[in-house]
């Protein structure tokens, strides 16, 4: 009876199937940045979210942020860029990535990501990210190499000029670990 | 039957040919035999699962041999069960991944005779909705995607159809110099105004599109744009002006009288309205 009583303890205090800590996103700054021969533009947004989970020294993540979160400084551009990236269809963008447990202590991140954008999912691997800890928040910086043509999307014009493929990403973020 | 002779067994010669038949088909049949009951090579199997235990359909099962690469795919059916046949003996990674569900991978060791019974179970994937977006914010819609592009296709034929006008509006501010103050060609009048009716024109035409591209945005004018749509009230209003004044300073130099009154502002007005939207483009141009 005793045995049964502690075996039932034990079952109450065992974390439930498919438990694991994992990670929230805290604050982040995202800057893509477009080139054109008459000037450069960068768009901001503060508006992502994430969460990673834990499991058998894997750790899954999902990062997400509206299109239209993006702010250029111009209102303008900012609805084009919006309609170029197909943003009315697709509203937002997300990156998944999985990364082992013990990338989380090393300094420096290389991550496989999976990004789905305008309709496309494009696959970036081997992203390096510094990683450091600060006040038990993990601070992550680095960029993401994508371009237009990643996500098939026909650089927009502006009297008649292209702008540039590429379109790297500025990705500055701060974790914190929740159980 | 065996004869023995000179201390050799020989086969009765009349029993030769059916015996050596016989032999033949036992040779044949115990290779068939043997065939049949060699082991198949190994297979691995199993079922796919959801943390609650429900099978999971349409799983992709991807295995590679660790040693060797040699690699095979298959999609668990609707009973969550999958099997890959022919499997070199070895470890392998197996890779397993349904919408919706985190990829699991782990190894799975085959032996040489036998096959490997492999159960995984998959948790449920990160969806938008564990990041606290409403289905309305991550939803997008065909009509949403139709609105912007309206306004796109619009805005393009109002820069376009601006640029074009910039022609004809410096040249009629142009050529008001010859058609004004001392002169009295009337020809150099008619050429005058019929350019700017065509820069009227033209101009209607570019102001349509930008009045009436769709609006998308509630949020709050930033940027260069709203010194360009500052400067269209400015521009705007010459534009209704300039051809006002225009008509009363022609009236005037065609009855033999010098331009006077508010007809003598046409000139200024004019060129206020030029450089009002010239600059306008240029907001567009260095933001």
């Amino acid at each position: 009876m005793i045995a049964q009583a502690l075996l039932a303890l034990l079952l109450l205090l065992a974390p439930p199937e498919g438990s694991g800590h994992g990670w929230v996103l805290v604050r982040s700054t995202l800057t893509y940045h477009v080139s054109h021969k008459l000037h450069d533009t960068d768009g901001v947004s503060h508006a992502a979210r994430g969460r990673g989970t834990c499991q058998a020294g894997q750790c899954d993540f999902l990062i997400a942020v509206p299109v239209k979160s993006f702010d250029s400084g111009d209102t303008n551009r900012d609805l084009h860029m919006l309609q170029v990236t197909l943003g009315g269809q697709f509203p937002m963008v997300t990156v998944r990535t999985r990364l082992p447990e013990e990338a989380q202590g090393s300094k420096t991140i290389r991550a496989d990501l999976e990004i789905d954008f305008a309709g496309q999912t494009a696959k970036f691997t081997g992203v390096s990210f510094e990683q450091v800890t600060e006040d038990g928040e993990r601070r992550i910086e680095g960029t993401i190499p994508a371009s237009l043509a990643s996500f098939h999307i026909d650089p927009p014009l502006l009297f008649g000029i292209a702008v540039k493929d590429e379109m790297p990403v500025r990705v500055e973020m701060t974790w914190r670990r929740e159980n | 039957m065996r004869w023995r002779s000179k201390g050799r067994v020989r086969l009765n010669p009349k029993l030769a040919k059916p015996v050596a038949v016989a032999v033949v088909i036992l040779f044949l049949f115990g290779n068939a035999t043997r065939a049949y009951a060699q082991a198949p090579d190994p297979i691995l199997s199993g079922t796919i699962t959801d943390l609650s235990g429900k099978t999971v359909a349409d799983a992709a099962i991807a295995v590679r041999n660790v040693a060797t690469g040699q690699s095979a795919q298959t999609r668990s059916d609707s009973e969550g069960r999958f099997q890959i046949n022919d499997l070199a003996p070895g470890e392998y990674e197996v890779s397993v991944s349904a919408p919706g569900f985190r990829t699991s991978v782990s190894t799975a060791r085959i032996g040489a005779a036998s096959g490997e019974t492999l159960n995984l179970t998959l948790g449920r994937a990160l969806s938008l909705g564990d990041l606290g977006f409403e289905p309305s914010q991550t939803a997008g819609n065909a009509k949403d995607q139709a609105l912007l592009d309206k306004r796109s296709h619009m805005l393009k034929l109002h820069q376009q159809f601006g640029l074009i006008t910039m022609i004809p509006l410096a040249a009629t501010v142009i050529l008001g110099s010859f058609a004004g103050g001392k002169a009295t060609s009337s020809t150099d009048r008619v050429v005058h105004a019929s350019l700017g009716g065509v820069t009227v024109v033209l101009y209607g035409t570019t102001a349509y599109y930008a009045l009436f591209a769709p609006k998308v945005s509630d949020a709050p004018t930033r940027g260069n744009i709203r010194l360009h749509k500052a400067l269209a009230w400015v521009h705007g209003a010459g534009m209704i002006l300039t051809p006002i004044l225009g008509e009363m300073a022609y009236q005037q130099k065609s009855q033999g009288e010098k331009v006077h009154g508010i007809a003598s502002a046409h000139g200024v007005v004019g060129i206020t309205t030029l450089i009002a939207y010239g600059a306008a483009i240029l907001t567009e141009t260095l933001k």
